[in-house]
């Protein structure tokens, strides 16, 4: 460290604790005799400004955004939190211009390289023919795809988007570790990044003297426009994602918006005519350009893996018909081959004529002789890469029999392995439990296809990691500055539309599997609501029962609409209490059926795959649903169970509510709106059964728990005051039009909705939907109420149920509005049918 | 000797099929020792795309899609073949196999380049110890490798049944060596698995063979079958065809269809298709002999 003199300077009480460069590592930050590396002054003196104690709370600002966006990194998130969290570090990793300009130089030029590699491999070969390259070596990678041969006209771009992982090595020197090119992920990190410590920490990123990222992402916009051929003045390009399950679908989601194009799933698209085709509500929409992010042998069951279902049948044979571009093409693959590094300065030779700039970190492939007797000799120093399965084999953390048993696997096949150096990443100021401390990092550069040949991405994402690697699977990130040598403005990537644009609102263009997943997103948030609110009613009871005292006969009726069954009971009325209570709680429960996570699973999972329809407020509302479950206990304690379904109601209506106002009136909300009330209609008709015909105990409690469980004691008490009588709650709840709570208000909107659905041209006649909803609405207004209420005193007379019409009627209101679900799906979703294999082959 | 082969594939499904993709090796590639004259692919209902090209492997691939409903698919492939034989040199003639082994990687010779990708694992050929020790008593030091491959063709046709009912095409090779029986499809795999495990380079090949009716009997139309053979790389005379089903060297009787590293490259009709349920195959296949043009 800089000698203190008399007083520490800010900066320097900053790094207190931070270490000299350790073991022969380079460092960013510091020399190894102290002194700072040209480049930190300016984040360096911002930090300072705002001091260590302030640092702490910034960092947990920028983690809260970010997990409040949604941003995740992993695969199969489900509402218990298995997902690993993503957290940015607040200090940003300056890189001078003069030294980035070295690497944007690097990197353009491998991404030219890798693209002419590709268009020789799967054309005419001549690296095979002329001996640069063994063919073993091209074979032995499963991302050679034979049917990718000659797929591509020829000066058609193989590669438009590349990304490469690059360190600093022990002297400073960036090298190249590999290549990603099927789903080069981490633009949208990087880009989220900024813009999450932007919003952290405004005073250090206002003026700071970096360069923007927004004109790289406008670029690959007007690229993947520029690629259609077809539609030139209004392209029509998807990104295609393997779906919300998917490791990198936050940034899949968050790129489509981004560049303002759609995102599909494969079964969103479909094969026709030879040319790829969105089925949408209004039909089927020519599809010009694809940015994918499915990997190569997943796109295509027909000619590629014939198990998969996330590809579209038929995509290859459209894209040889030019029908179609795919950015980056299919058969990329065949470039994440680790073998390839050590030929590339060769290869760079042979297909550009040129020096190859940016050099990999040292490998060897065993399938050269003389290669792979040093392999051999020195495993315990190094990374083994087994090209079949793209698994990797740490030399070091093999015993003997173990580096053994990997030698003898060697040699039976050794054009199946590629050795690696471990390179010991440069190290970097990280943000970790109130200190600076040091940290290897690695970065990932982003290239794109311009118009005038590769650009390099003014920025990257940076992964400080124990390994040093990018694990892939979240960890510490960094954003990384380009530094410039003033301020750069600012450049939204709206911009003004060249020549005239169509106006367009009618919103048929929405993917029927959208509409889908809206229509079941409405459908399980709903059923969320009412099972909190019923749970707080019961949980209501429970309390006020206390400990001791007998049946509760209402409760038991709150059971029975939440499907619970008590099950085994210990003796006495503290028995009957533990066990209510421990049923009750159990709607928590993980692997509850019906239960509350389940629903939740339910909402997110559909809410997720529409992520791109649903706008940012709404989408962080579920995101703090999602947390507050996360957090909650299983099983909760009663006060905190009820504590966590007031907010949860209140969440789930600023959901909708914010949907409501946000998103435009058309076709996609009124699926959602559909799903809504169509769920909300049979669970009002259903608590009207439960109370009124099948309670073994009816009368005022139980009216009393419907009318606060439907939300409506309110509205009764203001028109009857205290006075419950079912003919009064009867008319409020199911033929008052002008309560939003009562089913004829519901049917009246639900009839509504499906009208303005999109209908199949040319009929004249009335959809099944429309006829079902009819059939629903007429039984209600046709209801002779003076002969209900007789029946529902007769019935009270009896011994308390509503009487036999009132039953009758509640079960031919249900059964259409059950079958309402399947006809929807039939008339809307119904694409849904999954490609089948003529022939099983593995 | 000239033929013609009719190779007609019937697919009838349970329910109506909306949309499919196909890709069909049916129309015969020529060689060296065969010649191709009128080739045609009717395909029932007609599809609304159909496109032919040459796959990686120099095959005839024919890409189809179906657009309107239908419930039956019916694929018909007619070529007019004309066989040459085929000149070899006496067995011993050859170089010894593990001389091949040893050099076929140096070998400047663009055949030799081509033949390397044929000695590696394709998904249905793994090389392992077991097919090595099956080959081994073929192989000894030394020996000629047009002898030696064989020898190996031989011990095939012996050691093995022809059991029709045994394997699919998910059954693994080791279950065929292990239990000693299978199809032309599997013999020509487990004889690929052994070559490519001694670091030879061999490549699968699929076609038709004429069947002769037995003796005094009439020829029955459409009885012959699809088959499956192998062929071995020798360095200086090029691909040399085998086949183990029937312990000989094809010769102007095998029609060739189309080569790959094994049958994933030339399954003769692929297709995905949309709705269908389930659905009955039924292929015919007739080599019909025909008298040379005068």
């Amino acid at each position: 460290m800089i000698e203190a003199q008399m007083k520490p300077t800010a900066v320097e009480t900053l790094l207190a604790d931070y270490p000299l460069p350790q073991d022969g590592r380079w460092d960013v930050l510091l020399r190894p005799d102290g002194s700072l590396r040209p480049g930190w002054d300016y984040i360096l003196g911002q930090l300072a400004e705002l001091g260590v104690s302030e640092l702490q709370p910034r960092y947990e600002e920028a983690q809260r955004l970010l997990r409040e966006n949604g941003v995740t990194f992993n695969a199969y998130e489900d509402s218990r939190g298995a997902n690993r969290a993503w957290s940015v570090d607040p200090i940003p990793l300056p890189i001078e211009g003069s030294d980035w300009a070295e690497v944007e130089a690097g990197v353009a030029q491998r991404t030219r390289l890798f693209d002419r590699l590709l268009a020789d491999l799967y054309g005419p070969r001549t690296v095979l023919r002329r001996g640069v390259l063994p063919p073993e070596l091209v074979h032995a990678h499963p991302g050679f795809l034979h049917p990718a041969w000659n797929s591509l006209p020829e000066g058609h771009a193989w590669l438009v988007c590349h990304g490469v992982d690059i360190a600093r090595d022990e002297y400073g020197h960036w090298v190249a570790l590999g290549d990603r090119a099927q789903a080069p992920s981490g633009e949208g990190y990087a880009l989220e990044n900024r813009i999450t410590l932007a919003r952290a920490l405004p005073t250090v990123y206002r003026e700071a003297p970096l360069q923007r990222l927004a004109s790289f992402l406008e670029t690959e916009r007007a690229t993947l426009a520029r690629l259609a051929a077809r539609h030139l003045d209004s392209p029509n390009v998807v990104l295609l994602t393997p779906g919300p399950g998917s490791q990198g679908y936050f940034e899949h989601a968050y790129l489509a918006n981004y560049l303002s194009i759609s995102l599909v799933q494969g079964e969103d698209l479909v094969v026709r005519d030879g040319r790829v085709w969105l089925k949408t509500l209004g039909g089927l929409q020519a599809v010009d350009v694809i940015l994918r992010r499915v990997t190569d042998a997943w796109c295509d069951p027909l000619e590629l893996r014939g198990d998969s279902v996330l590809g579209v049948p038929g995509l290859l044979s459209a894209v040889r018909e030019g029908g179609v571009t795919l950015a980056n093409a299919l058969g990329c693959g065949a470039m994440e081959n680790p073998g390839l590094l050590p030929f590339l300065p060769a290869l760079a030779r042979e297909l550009l004529g040129e020096e190859l700039r940016l050099p990999s970190v040292a490998s060897w492939w065993c399938g050269r002789e003389q290669d792979c007797d040093q392999v051999l000799g020195s495993l315990d120093r190094l990374l083994v890469h087994y090209l079949p399965d793209r698994t990797r084999i740490d030399g070091a953390r093999l015993d003997e029999p173990g580096r053994q048993r990997l030698r003898e696997r060697i040699r039976n096949a050794p054009h199946l392995f590629v050795a690696q150096e471990r390179i010991r990443p440069a190290t970097a100021p990280v943000w970790a439990d109130g200190r600076i401390v040091a940290e290897p990092v690695t970065l990932r550069a982003f290239s794109v296809l311009a118009e005038d040949g590769y650009r390099v991405m003014p920025g990257a994402l940076a992964w400080a990691t124990p390994e040093g690697a990018p694990s892939g699977q979240g960890g510490i990130t960094k954003d990384v500055w380009v530094l410039a040598d003033a301020p750069q403005p600012h450049v939204s990537l709206l911009r003004q539309a060249h020549g005239p644009i169509i106006v367009t609102r009618d919103g048929a263009d929405l993917p029927s599997r959208v509409a889908d997943n809206l229509f079941w997103l409405g459908r399980y948030g709903e059923r969320y609501d009412i099972l909190s609110r019923l749970l707080r009613e019961a949980l209501q009871r429970l309390v006020e029962r206390g400990e001791e005292a007998g049946d509760d006969s209402c409760l038991k009726e709150l059971l029975t609409a939440l499907m619970l069954d008590v099950g085994e009971v210990e003796a006495g009325p503290r028995g009957r209490y533990l066990a209510l209570r421990r049923t009750l709680l159990s709607m928590f429960d993980d692997q509850r059926e019906n239960g509350l996570r389940e629903m939740f699973a339910g909402m997110l999972r559909n809410g997720r795959a529409v992520r791109d329809h649903l706008g940012d407020d709404s989408f962080r509302v579920l995101n703090r649903l999602r947390d507050n479950l996360q957090q909650l206990p299983s099983p909760p304690s009663i006060s905190g169970a009820r504590k966590a379904l007031d907010e949860h109601l209140t969440l789930i209506a600023a959901f909708f509510g914010l949907c409501n106002e946000t998103m435009p009136h058309h076709y996609g909300w009124r699926f959602l709106d559909i799903g809504r009330f169509v769920e909300r209609t049979l669970n009002t008709l259903n608590l009207l059964e439960v109370v009124f015909v099948r309670a073994k105990h009816p009368g005022l409690p139980l009216w009393e728990v419907l009318l606060s469980t439907t939300d409506n004691m309110t509205a009764y008490r203001r028109r009857y005051r205290s006075a419950l009588h079912p003919n009064a709650i009867l008319d409020l709840l199911l033929f008052d039009e002008d309560n939003p709570r009562s089913v004829g208000y519901l049917l009246r909107r639900l009839a509504r909705q499906i009208q303005r659905l999109p209908q199949p041209s040319g009929t004249p006649y009335r959809s099944a939907e429309e006829r079902l909803i009819l059939q629903a609405q007429s039984t209600l207004q046709l209801v002779d109420i003076e002969a209900l209420a007789a029946s529902i005193r007769e019935g009270e007379e009896e011994g308390g149920s509503g009487g036999h019409l009132l039953a009758e009627l509640l079960a031919s209101l249900m059964a259409p509005l059950s079958e309402l679900s399947d006809a929807l799906t039939h008339s809307h979703f119904s694409h849904s049918e999954t490609p089948r294999q003529l022939i099983d082959m593995l | 000797m000239n033929y013609r082969v009719t190779h007609r594939t019937t697919y009838r499904y349970s329910g109506r099929v909306s949309l499919c993709h196909n890709e069909a090796r049916l129309l015969p590639r020529e060689t060296p020792s065969q010649f191709v004259g009128e080739t045609k692919l009717v395909i029932e209902p007609k599809p609304a795309i159909y496109h032919e090209r040459r796959d990686f492997f120099g095959n005839r691939v024919v890409y189809f899609s179906i657009q309107d409903l239908h419930q039956v698919l019916k694929v018909t492939a007619t070529s007019h073949i004309t066989g040459a034989p085929r000149v070899l040199p006496p067995d011993a003639a050859s170089p010894a196999w593990d001389e091949v082994a040893r050099v076929v990687r140096r070998l400047p010779e663009l055949g030799a380049l081509e033949a390397r990708q044929f000695m590696l694992e394709s998904p249905f050929i793994r090389p392992s110890h077991e097919l090595l020790d099956y080959a081994r008593p073929s192989f000894a030091p030394d020996r000629p490798l047009l002898e030696a491959v064989l020898d190996l063709n031989r011990r095939i046709f012996k050691d093995f049944t022809y059991d029709p009912g045994f394997s699919t095409l998910a059954t693994p090779l080791s279950q065929v060596l292990e239990e000693r029986r299978g199809v032309c499809q599997d013999f020509a795999h487990l004889a690929i698995g052994c070559l490519r495990s001694l670091g030879l380079a061999a490549r699968y090949v699929s076609g038709y063979l004429e069947t002769l009716p037995p003796p005094g009997k009439e020829r029955l139309v459409g009885a012959d079958a699809s088959h499956a053979w192998l062929a071995v790389f020798i360095p200086g005379l090029g691909w040399v065809d085998l086949d183990p089903t029937n312990d000989c060297l094809p010769g102007e009787r095998h029609v060739t269809l189309a080569w790959g590293r094994d049958y994933s490259d030339v399954a003769p009709l692929k297709g995905v298709m949309i709705g269908g349920g389930t659905h009955a195959l039924d292929v015919s296949v007739d080599v019909m002999p025909l008298r040379p043009a005068a």
